[in-house]
């Protein structure tokens, strides 16, 4: 099992039901600056032409995470599936995990005293057996598609073999699983939301990529603490 | 101050007087005042203030516990830490008072191997100095930290982080520099012949891990440039550290000592380290990211960094570089330095966290890589709590550093 999610970012319309689904299923702290997931706009202006794009967003739950890596007391680790997990009962709050992530998804819970991010809903979906997110489940445009990568048959590998995709900063080489999908029949979106330094892939060249963060950190793999 | 005798070394006798009629130690009580205010502060921030999740509300309709809570959410500071800025003024001052401390106890056991003299007689007064720098250092830290989970670090130890091997390494290293101290106090010479040299290779091995780990923990925040592409961390923390505990050596042989005759080599290292400083930071900028030198050099930062390397190179390097030089402006250099080197650190910390992490594409580094230069740079005030805590561990080295004095090291003068 390997769990990565894809997001059609184009059909986000910015209803915020995801928001508000993982809070209300996780138990997530209240406040604007306590998010496990979020949608951000980018707005712009080109000659005149004002353009807004919506990208939703969480943990990347990157295969070659560093946020594991810095982390004191092994608090932050891989769960089975590789999903980039807190056991907040044994956080000691050092905040090197907040400073190690280049997508500025981790929060500090005051509520638990510990850091906090998104779980891909393991405690209260996957480990239940469900193949969904909370986020996944309510969005009403269908952005999101969780899936197993390892699982060939998955929508989610039949979507990213259909479909270009990019991720974030791949730059930082922590190879993460959300994967977003390039807007194929609107050229003028993809234009004005993707930078010229964007890297697409295609599902095949991504794999290698993959396999080789994959083989590296698998052994660090582990149940969840829940 | 009456003394009796021990099996190696004399104690002295410490009564009340002392506690109320000396000027370090009062000083060091207005400096811990802020220190238990500090610590108030953070305990009722961390561990009292109301906060609520989404259950909290379903949960307990109409509990005003939990409206409370929700008006702090919306209306209130956001918590205690900045989900943009994680590490702030706590890491500012553990890094120098850990840093400079060590920095101080190196170049003793150094200047130790290698019989400097005036300095061996002052070594046992500048090993406390060290010793409580880091003690205070400690105390800062673990403000900053949830200590009541702190016991994870012993029964779940991760070998592979920079900042679970802080742990052991103070483990050894602070027993280590106390031995020094005491084979030194107990005047067993044959004793410290025959073994001090072995424990001063030591102590160099420890201090030369120390720094490299330190470096090891900001390097692998992969994250934030500022820190991973400063070319071989280690040796920044160390000219940057040897330079201030050198000026602290000067200030302390001046002020409480009295003493010039040592100081002359140390004013002769300050100004090597300096001009070593000033010469490492022009050629940092050179390898480092340059939108976070962007910042640093030409953006908001760019008068606090002018205002270091003025304080902490400039200034220094023109005043030391005389031949004579009168008293006074050997103390100015030695403040400087100590004011200029604090300032380096607050840039280093801050700056590493001032370009935005986010992938919020909006206000993000998508966002500034794809179409411009980042104009807001991120820069939280820190909490009146943790500026408290932070003077108050001036407080905690002044006060063990005095008492230790009194204890074992005035009768030596």
């Amino acid at each position: 099992m390997n769990f990565a999610m894809a997001l059609d970012y184009q059909s986000c319309i910015d209803c915020k039901a995801c928001e508000v689904a993982c809070k209300e299923e996780n138990g997530v702290q209240l406040g604007a600056d306590k998010q496990r997931i979020w949608v951000t706009q980018v707005e712009k202006s080109i000659f005149g032409q004002p353009f807004v794009s919506l990208h939703p967003s969480q943990c990347n739950h990157c295969l070659d995470a560093p946020c594991v890596d810095v982390c004191p007391t092994g608090s932050s680790y891989f769960a089975l599936g590789g999903i980039v997990m807190t056991d907040k009962d044994t956080c000691i709050l050092c905040k090197g995990c907040m400073e190690a992530c280049p997508y500025d998804a981790r929060f500090v819970d005051d509520t638990h005293v510990a850091v906090d991010k998104c779980t891909f809903c393991y405690d209260t979906r996957l480990i239940n057996g469900e193949m969904t997110t909370a986020c996944q489940a309510t969005c009403p445009t269908k952005v999101r598609l969780f899936g197993n990568l390892d699982d060939a048959e998955s929508d989610l590998v039949k979507l990213l073999k259909e479909r270009r995709f990019y991720v974030l900063k791949e730059e930082e080489k922590t190879v993460p699983k959300l994967f977003y999908l390039l807007p194929e029949n609107d050229n003028y979106y993809a234009i004005n939301s993707v930078s010229t330094d964007t890297k697409i892939y295609t599902y095949d060249t991504f794999v290698p990529i993959l396999e080789a963060a994959k083989a590296k950190r698998e052994k660090q793999w582990k149940v969840a603490i829940l | 101050m009456e003394s009796g005798d021990t099996l190696d070394f004399t104690i002295n006798k410490l009564t009340l007087k002392h506690f109320l009629s000396d000027k370090v130690l009062l000083l060091s009580y207005v400096f811990l005042l802020f220190a238990i205010f500090g610590v108030v502060e953070m305990v009722y921030e961390r561990y009292f203030l109301l906060s609520a999740n989404a259950f909290d509300a379903g949960l307990h309709p109409g509990s005003r516990e939990v409206a409370d809570a929700m008006r702090e959410a919306v209306f209130g500071a956001g918590g205690e830490v900045k989900r943009e800025a994680p590490w702030s003024l706590y890491i500012v001052n553990y890094m120098y008072l850990i840093y400079v401390g060590s920095g101080i106890i190196f170049l003793v056991a150094l200047m130790e191997i290698f019989e400097v003299e005036n300095i061996i007689n002052m070594a046992a007064e500048f090993l406390t100095l060290g010793v409580a720098m880091l003690l205070a250092g400690l105390f800062t830290i673990l403000m900053d930290l949830n200590i009541l989970n702190l016991y994870w670090m012993i029964f779940q130890p991760q070998f592979s982080s920079g900042m679970w091997l802080m742990m052991p390494l103070y483990m050894i290293y602070i027993p280590l520099v106390i031995l020094e101290i005491y084979l030194i106090l107990s005047h067993k010479k044959a004793w410290i012949k025959r073994v001090a040299f072995a424990i001063i290779i030591m102590s160099l091995l420890v201090e030369l891990v120390e720094f490299y780990i330190q470096a090891k923990l900001f390097d692998m925040n992969s994250a934030r440039h500022l820190w991973t592409t400063y070319p071989v961390l280690p040796l920044y923390f160390m000219v940057s550290s040897f330079s201030a505990s050198l000026a602290i050596m000067i200030l302390y042989s001046y002020l409480l000592r009295r003493n010039c005759k040592q100081t002359y080599i140390l004013e002769r290292a300050t100004l090597y380290f300096v001009l070593a400083l000033g010469a490492y930071e022009a050629v940092a900028y050179l390898f480092i990211d340059k939108n976070w030198a962007q910042i640093i050099l030409f953006g908001d930062f760019k008068y606090y960094f002018y205002l270091y390397i003025a304080l902490a190179v400039v200034i220094p390097f023109a005043l030391l570089f005389r031949r004579k030089l009168t008293r006074k402006l050997k103390l100015l250099a030695a403040l400087f330095i100590i004011c200029g080197t604090y300032l380096g650190k607050l840039i280093f910390v801050y700056g590493g966290n001032a370009y935005p992490m986010s992938n919020r594409f909006g206000v993000g580094f998508e966002k500034y890589s794809e179409y411009e230069q980042v104009k807001e740079i991120i820069f939280f005030m820190p909490s009146f709590g943790e500026i408290a805590v932070v003077i108050g561990s001036f407080g905690i080295f002044l006060f063990i550093y005095r008492v230790v004095y009194f204890l074992f090291l005035a009768t030596r003068e």
